[in-house]
């Protein structure tokens, strides 16, 4: 492998591993709010102690995800210097605007770690959910600077030079709202799915009921709704690249041949020597629905474009199959929530809890997915029809040293985080009250 | 727009060395502790810097960001050519945050906990060494801009520019100075003999200051670094380092009174007259490579970018400034624990 490969998957790495960190430091303080908000209203022991366990959580999941954001922010430079020098003053704009925001959660998350008895009651609370909401925000503004990239607008090349540059306009592209909205429910539905089935797998091994169904209907409220709601925001996004990045449309959809009515492929291995999808289940002129609103509208094929501007076809379907399979199942175990609030019985029922338990990591996987779709997707491009990633990356050579540095200590972090949870829950059950 | 820009640059610089510093020393502070010390230090470290612990960080951030925005010519040769260090730093700050959160959020307190103290101690002297040491690489003139790799080594280009004794020597004066700000900072905030043993700490580490910037200054005097050079010949840097050495009286002084607010003062006063001095020499010439100064004046963003960007950060700083205030004072009230005192823990 080359240097630039190093450095593809070096990035690729560290941003799997950041987003992951990211979204549950961005999510849970919504579940920690509204539990301490039962606590202030209930007095409810449980609650408490629920607000204190996910206190918790936020803390550890905050900070790994910020230090493996300040890596990120210098690692955009040391991986890719040709593409900061040129993009950086394009958008930097979202990225100032993200650290003013990360900043503000950062003395929240201050204000309400330590506030506990110290603070006003009131103004301790409002401090937990200004902790979540410029955390969504953050989140927001960092996808608006990566929609740029599949977008990019605000600036003009003149001899290479990029100028004529409107920061505001590029922070508002084309793509930011449909990326951020998408991104923002993956990361609601993900989180949430996530804590209630670890909560699900501690019912099912009967510890603590009484606490950890509290829990689980907490967050499974806010994955649900997400979950429910991603659909529109993937249509969206759907007819979005369809008109901004067909190349991308075409991969996801392994589509290799131009077509009018042109039919959805579910499934399928993809031959991409041969350009052929095998295994797969279509149905008839859906694509074409789905990507343009119209059931005979022409859907532009892979082989109609030049062969150096196509991205890797089969990394680019099997991520965008998995992140739509997952995201129908996900949906579907909504509505089954969304029913048992009604049939009361299933709740009983350990069926019920497997479910929500097998979910757990899957949310997870889908956010990884989707983030493959948009970012292989857009390959060979950093900037979308603007510089090649090949232009981009740093003339150090070496790197597979510093990934493969990378990947153990994200590796090792991984496994601590993961412990560190293992033995929160344990103390969590074996706490008295 | 550009002074604005070119302000909060400095500003975020200052704030990042002064309170990201006293964050670093801390953990120097404790890792030359006594075994008793050590656990007394934690907990008043975590009591103290605990709430402001993740701002102190966001300005490096804040830093980072405004200069590969604004002054992107600048932000690229540091970022190519310190390559390896500032992924060192990386490295530092990761373990560093984790290990600060792990061994104060971890539900079980066993045996682990005697490693994630490890990191965070080790951690805290090697970053800082690190950071300085980039700082070292950046004025030190060794740095060699080429497209052509045909006739140097990897080493010459990628490891030679930050790693001599100029900038392990740079490296050291950065972390004795995270050392002094932490202890400096600590002695007010605590009482009885661990508020003496802070002095002492203090009153040693200012020692240890004075000594390492005195043989950065003189090997770089030695061996002709033109930035040192240009240094000691610039009046007002030399009169500014005059003073910030004429303030180590009173300075002194109040580390012996144990003065909360005094030893904060001179302190603070101190690091500004330092970084002033630096910046006043080169400025706007701040990166030295082996042919050329790369103009901080020069290359920047166009108006519309630095327009945009000076807007933002007047806005954030006038959000983040307060609030970041507002946190400070209200846990100011925080009384750290006592040797023979008890202290309730925190959740």
């Amino acid at each position: 492998m080359e240097n630039l490969d190093y450095a593809r998957l070096q990035m690729a790495f560290t941003l799997g591993f950041h987003i992951i960190f990211a979204c549950i430091g961005m999510v849970m303080p919504f579940f920690m709010v509204v539990s301490h908000k039962k606590w202030l209203n209930t007095r409810k022991p449980i609650y408490l102690k629920l607000t204190k366990a996910w206190q918790r959580g936020v803390a550890i999941f905050f900070v790994t995800g910020a230090v493996s954001g300040t890596a990120l922010s210098f690692e955009l430079g040391m991986l890719w210097p040709e593409f900061m020098k040129h993009a950086g003053p394009v958008i930097g704009m979202p990225f100032s605007l993200e650290g003013a925001a990360f900043f503000v959660e950062a003395i929240a998350l201050g204000f309400y770690l330590y506030g506990w008895k110290k603070l006003p009651e009131t103004f301790h609370w409002i401090t937990g959910i200004i902790v979540g909401i410029s955390g969504v925000i953050s989140g927001i503004l960092v996808v608006s600077a990566n929609a740029w990239m599949n977008s990019p607008t605000g600036f003009d090349v003149v001899n290479g030079a990029y100028v004529n540059i409107d920061p505001v306009k590029a922070f508002l592209n084309d793509a930011w709202f449909t990326q951020a909205l998408h991104m923002t429910l993956a990361a609601f539905a993900a989180t949430g799915f996530a804590v209630a089935g670890l909560h699900a797998i501690q019912i099912l091994r009967n510890k603590r009921p009484d606490l950890h169904k509290a829990a689980f209907k907490i967050a499974i409220v806010f994955g649900a709704v997400a979950a429910l709601l991603q659909p529109i925001s993937g249509d969206i996004s759907a007819k979005d690249v369809a008109q901004r990045q067909p190349v991308k449309l075409a991969a996801m959809e392994a589509h290799y041949e131009t077509q009018k009515g042109a039919p959805l492929y579910i499934g399928g291995i993809v031959d991409a020597e041969n350009k052929t999808v095998s295994n797969k289940l279509e149905i008839p002129k859906a694509l074409s629905f789905l990507a343009f609103g119209d059931f005979d509208a022409e859907v532009k094929g892979l082989n109609d474009f030049p062969e150096e501007d196509l991205p890797p076809v089969p990394v680019v379907h099997y991520a965008f199959q998995t992140m739509v399979g997952i995201g129908s199942l996900l949906m579907l175990a909504a509505l089954i929530y969304f029913i048992s609030l009604k049939k009361k019985s299933w709740l009983n029922n350990k069926k019920y809890w497997w479910l929500f338990s097998i979910l757990t990591p899957l949310g997870f996987v889908a956010v990884e997915a989707g983030w493959v779709v948009t970012e292989v997707g857009r390959q060979p491009w950093i900037v979308y029809n603007i510089m090649r990633t090949s232009d981009a990356v740093t003339p150090m050579p070496g790197l597979k040293f510093s990934f493969y540095l990378y990947v153990t200590v994200y590796a090792i972090l991984a496994a601590m985080v993961t412990w560190l949870m293992h033995r929160q829950i344990k103390v969590l059950n074996n706490s008295i009250g | 727009m550009l002074y604005v820009v070119l302000f909060f640059t400095f500003f975020s610089l200052f704030l990042y060395v002064l309170l990201g510093g006293a964050d670093f020393g801390a953990g120097i502070v404790e890792l030359f502790s006594s075994r008793e010390n050590k656990e007394l230090n934690k907990l008043t470290v975590y009591k103290v810097m605990g709430p402001v612990w993740e701002a102190n960080h966001i300005w490096l951030i804040i830093l980072i960001v405004i200069l590969w925005i604004a002054f992107p010519a600048y932000f690229n040769i540091f970022i190519i050519y310190l390559h390896i260090p500032l992924t060192l730093v990386l490295l530092g700050i990761t373990m560093r945050g984790v290990a600060f959160i792990f061994r104060h959020y971890d539900a079980v307190i066993d045996g682990t906990q005697v490693w994630y103290n490890r990191m965070f101690r080790i951690s805290s002297l090697i970053t800082p060494i690190f950071l300085g040491m980039s700082f070292g690489a950046l004025v030190s003139g060794k740095i060699v801009v080429t497209d052509d790799y045909s006739n140097t080594t990897f080493a010459e280009i990628f490891m030679y520019p930050w790693f001599n004794t100029f900038t392990v020597l740079t490296g050291l004066f950065y972390a004795a100075l995270c050392a002094f700000l932490a202890s400096t900072l600590l002695i007010g905030e605590t009482e009885g003999d661990i508020r003496k043993m802070y002095s002492r700490k203090s009153a040693i580490f200012t020692v240890v200051l004075v000594l390492v910037g005195g043989a950065v200054l003189f090997y770089g005097y030695w061996y002709d670094l033109v930035f040192i050079k240009e240094f000691l010949q610039n009046k007002i840097s030399l009169i500014a380092i005059a003073l910030s050495a004429l303030f180590l009286i009173p300075l002194w002084f109040a580390i012996g009174k144990q003065n909360r607010i005094q030893t904060r003062i001179y302190a603070g006063l101190q690091i500004l007259l330092v970084i002033f001095a630096a910046v006043h020499t080169h400025f706007p010439r701040l990166i030295i490579t082996s042919t050329s100064e790369v103009n901080m004046l020069e290359n920047t963003a166009p108006e519309s970018v630095m327009y945009v960007l000076g807007i933002s950060l007047i806005i954030g700083g006038g959000i983040i400034l307060p609030g970041l205030f507002h946190l400070m004072k209200s846990f100011n009230m925080i009384r750290i624990p006592t040797r023979s005192g008890k202290h309730t823990a925190e959740d």
